[in-house]
């Protein structure tokens, strides 16, 4: 599984599409809120129409630089890497688990997403009434084209990100590995998006949330883990050899100084492991568990229950004594994006300086 | 190097001039010098009397030997084997350590005082821990004035096969048998020498034929070996004379000895080489570079060139097992005593690669198996008394014994029994697996008998000798990485007879080794001397390797899915509260 699915970038995928779906769900309420069932239909579908090409642009050109930054590296870098493999390995399965970690929660905050983009939107559509995007005919062309740069934009952004994130994670993935997991979490994406379009962020769609950022967290302690298993597996291939410490799972692949288990079967890494490599991506699964492995697998956890522990009474106090979002290292928590129903002026005027910035 | 050919012969009519049952005195000081045999690196060496490579013991059949020995070395033990003696009423003589002798501590002196009435060639060597590769190796000829080929050569010479290490042995042991080398990789040698150099030139003379004594005193590596355009006719073996039998190439194993005629060419117009070729299958990696032959030259004219070998296609050496002993000895038809080893290489828990024998690994007992037996009476034909880690097999005297050995492992291994010459009475073809009777077809007649014999990768060899010499012997492979790594057993031959052989009658300085050593002289392998069956506190080898998991293990994938668990809950909390 590993080789053919890199759980990973599935979800990346999927929460960068999600936010996607989300901006054009709300462009296209608000342009069925604000033209009314009676004005002109004409103009209504040239509008939606707009929406659309912007969203597929967008969406066009993150493919266009995605398959391009990873078709560069699989081609030009990947030989690079090779030399010291369990090494890059390790580097590359530590900093996709520190990108999870960093954007995991804000998979959490998808139901609020609908209201940010509300309030974004309607600020962008605000500042352009007051002329913040140029003079003349550009002027106009912008105003004429708003439904179509306005998603065109966001979604490039969104995109771009993932694009980063996508290639910070897949360094150390086999190349067959993504996509599939890109076009799985493209379509979870849209369709979780379709849904909170047609019936609102609900309390089920909230448990979906909560159980995929678990799932998220569950891969990201897994790669940490990993990652310093790595390191440690670099050493002892130093050490015994590369013939010794790669010939199969038996005695000899592992340093018996390190080990905490060690059960001759069940190798992830090994040709027709049954199954094993889902365990290893989803859990960090080892047949051969070190001191470092087991030890870093826990202070992830221990790490993230205190992260959350902290953001969730932070949050709290926030509420209580009324002062806006708390940033607490999460990607998109950083937004500030509101905590009520109804968007507040001082919010949206944080998410303009970040659609600025 | 041109060695001047005194040295080596010995002309065939001082034979009969020799008195018979003379002692031989040989003062061996054995010291540290150094030495560059290969011409790539001066390294210490293990010498005699201050000189490399050490000297040519020979005596004549039925000679007492005397070996005077002082360990000057100051940092090792030590002490003598002389491979291929049965020591018959000498088994204290033997030389390896803790089994029937302490070791030779630095400063100390040794006699070893025995009779040799066995013609043939042999060789002697250090019996601790990986020592002989060191330097401590050298032949051991036994004359024979009955020789029943003395007429079908002229003159005799005397070659040594060996592999050479850069490094010291102490230093590769502790690579060898440690966590860094899980898979039991030996040590690849440098170089290979022949009479402990390279380029030996010797001389021929036309028309005559030499008995070429061959002796591979190699720590690791078989040799091919192969005179070029001259054929071999192969009429010992281990000591042992055989009917003359054609070869074009013979393999050698470690501690093998191989007696063969050439008869030189009738005109002097060039010289030949001949080559010494390691068998490069032993070696896990071949390192880049690395010259895996020797070559002599048989020089008939020593201004003419010494041609360069010639690449061989492939190596199709003669097969010893068809061999015939000159004496006729039929084959031991009834078996008393079977005993089965079956070998594999496995890794224990501190990591290092062990080799075993039915799952044992050998570990040296706390006292030396002999003194156990001349320490516990009657219970000296308890097998449990000698210990958990000896591989130990307690005979009884005057049977027909064999062992069969089962090879599961896919390295080629020479195997040697001390104080005897076995029959080889079947030997199968690589990856034949084990033995089975039913399968392996009729033996021969008149079986071919040595005292260190090849067998295949994953294959098997069945070997049969008449338990008529008490002492103590061991079985072990000749391969000295395999000896450290404890592919040993102990046969401990009627040891009853031993006591009344032998009690009493351990010379002073042997027991002084011992007191010098620390090493307890009495009771069972533990050194207990109450309760024989009381083991607690003997050697041991360390732990088998956990199946799976542990309880550590389980602890710590117990408390990894609660930390998963628990973040989870605290996520679900923080994600639901939002």
């Amino acid at each position: 599984m590993p080789n053919v699915f890199a759980v990973p970038v599935f979800f990346i995928c999927f929460r960068e599409c999600l936010e996607t779906s989300i901006i054009v769900s709300v462009l296209l309420a608000f342009l069925k809120q604000t033209l009314g069932p009676d004005s002109d239909a004409k103009i209504r579908k040239r509008l939606v129409r707009q929406v659309w090409f912007g969203t597929a642009l967008g969406v066009l050109i993150c493919l266009i630089i995605c398959a391009g930054v990873i078709g560069t590296f699989y081609t030009a870098g990947r030989n690079a890497f090779e030399e010291a493999e369990n090494i890059w390995e390790g580097v590359f399965a530590v900093l996709a688990s520190i990108i999870i970690t960093l954007m995991g929660a804000a998979l959490l905050r998808v139901s609020k997403l609908q209201d940010k983009w509300r309030v974004k939107i309607a600020k962008a559509l605000e500042s352009n009434d007051g002329k913040t995007l140029g003079q003349g005919r550009f002027k106009t062309w912008c105003e004429k084209y708003a439904m179509f740069i306005l998603p065109f934009i966001t979604v490039l952004r969104e995109g771009v990100e993932a694009v980063l994130f996508i290639a910070g994670v897949g360094l150390g993935l086999p190349a067959t590995s993504i996509p599939l997991a890109v076009i799985c979490g493209l379509g979870a994406g849209v369709l979780v998006g379709y849904l909170i379009y047609r019936f609102g962020t609900t309390a089920s769609l909230q448990i979906f949330l909560v159980i995929s950022t678990c799932f998220l967290y569950l891969v990201a302690a897994g790669l940490f883990s990993k990652g310093v298993w790595f390191f440690e597996q670099n050493a002892w291939v130093k050490l015994a050899g590369e013939g010794a410490a790669e010939a199969g799972s038996g005695p000899g692949s592992y340093d018996i100084r390190k080990s905490v288990w060690h059960v001759n079967c069940c190798s992830p890494g090994s040709k027709g492991d049954g199954g094993w490599g889902v365990f290893n991506s989803l859990f960090g699964w080892q047949n051969s568990a070190t001191y470092g492995s087991v030890i870093s697998y826990n202070l992830y956890w221990l790490v993230v229950i205190v992260g959350f522990v902290w953001m969730g009474l932070g949050e709290k106090k926030a509420k209580a004594s009324g002062v806006p979002g708390n940033d607490a290292g999460s990607e998109s928590s950083g937004g500030g994006d509101g905590t009520g129903k109804k968007p507040e002026v001082g919010a949206a005027r944080l998410v303009v300086r970040e659609i600025e910035g | 190097m041109a060695i001047s050919l005194s040295n080596f012969l010995l002309p065939i009519s001082s034979l009969l001039t020799i008195v018979r049952c003379a002692t031989v005195t040989y003062d061996f000081d054995v010291s540290w010098t150094y030495a560059n045999p290969d011409g790539l690196y001066n390294r210490p060496v293990i010498g005699i009397n201050g000189q490399w490579p050490i000297p040519t013991i020979r005596v004549t059949k039925g000679d007492q030997l005397v070996v005077n020995v002082k360990n000057s070395l100051g940092n090792e033990t030590t002490s003598l084997h002389f491979h291929g003696l049965y020591m018959n009423g000498s088994t204290h003589m033997d030389g390896p350590d803790q089994v029937t002798q302490c070791a030779i501590q630095p400063g100390g002196s040794f006699t070893y005082n025995f009779t040799v009435d066995q013609p043939g060639t042999y060789w002697y060597h250090s019996h601790v821990r990986g020592q002989y590769p060191d330097g401590l190796r050298g032949a051991f000829i036994v004359d024979d004035p009955d020789d029943p080929h003395k007429d079908l050569y002229d003159e005799e010479i005397v070659l040594t096969f060996s592999d050479w290490y850069h490094d010291m042995m102490p230093n590769l042991l502790a690579f060898f048998v440690s966590v860094a080398n899980p898979s039991g990789a030996e040590p690849v040698p440098q170089s290979a020498l022949v009479n402990e150099t390279q380029n030996l030139q010797v001389k021929i003379e036309p028309g005559k034929t030499y008995k070429f004594r061959m002796v591979n005193i190699g720590a690791f590596a078989a040799q091919y070996v192969w005179f070029e355009g001259h054929t071999m006719r192969v009429i010992e073996v281990d000591g042992v004379y055989t009917e003359p039998a054609e070869a074009s190439m013979i393999y050698m194993t470690a501690a093998q000895r191989w007696s063969v005629l050439v008869t030189a060419k009738n005109s002097s117009d060039a010289n030949f080489a001949f080559v010494g070729a390691m068998d490069q299958d032993l070696f896990d990696v071949v390192p880049e570079g690395l010259n895996s032959n020797v070559t002599g030259w048989l020089v008939y004219d020593e201004g003419k060139e010494m041609p360069t070998p010639q690449e061989v296609e492939a190596f199709e050496p003669f097969d010893d097992f068809g061999l015939v002993p000159v004496d006729g000895e039929e084959l031991y038809d009834h078996v008393d005593h079977t005993i089965q080893l079956d070998l594999k290489m496995d890794n224990l828990d501190d990591g290092a690669n062990y080799a075993f024998f039915n799952d044992i690994t050998y570990v040296h007992p706390k006292v030396p198996t002999l003194y156990t037996v001349l320490s516990t009476g009657e219970n000296a034909t308890n097998p449990a008394i000698y210990g958990s880690n000896t591989n130990q097999f307690v005979l009884e005297a005057n049977q027909v014994v064999e062992i069969i050995l089962n090879n599961d492992d896919p390295g080629k291994h020479p195997f040697h029994l001390h104080g005897h010459a076995f029959q080889v009475v079947s030997r199968s073809e690589d990856e034949a697996g084990f033995y089975d009777a039913a399968t392996a077809g009729d033996f021969p007649q008149r079986p071919m008998r040595r005292d260190t014999v090849l067998v295949h990768p994953n294959g098997n060899i069945v070997l049969r000798f008449r338990s008529d010499n008490p002492g103590v012997w061991l079985f072990h492979c000749h391969i000295e990485w395999h000896v450290a790594s404890g592919l040993v057993a102990t046969i401990i031959e009627s040891p009853l007879d031993i006591q009344s052989q032998l009690q009493g009658k351990i010379p002073q300085d042997h027991l002084q080794a011992c007191k010098d050593g620390n090493v307890p002289m009495e009771g069972n392998a533990a050194g207990n001397t109450v309760d024989l069956e009381d083991l607690s506190g003997e050697n041991r080898s360390p732990g088998t390797l956990p199946e799976g998991f542990t309880a550590r293990g389980i602890v710590a994938l117990v408390f990894s899915i609660l930390s998963a668990f628990l973040g989870m809950a605290v996520i679900a909390w923080y994600g639901l509260k939002i």
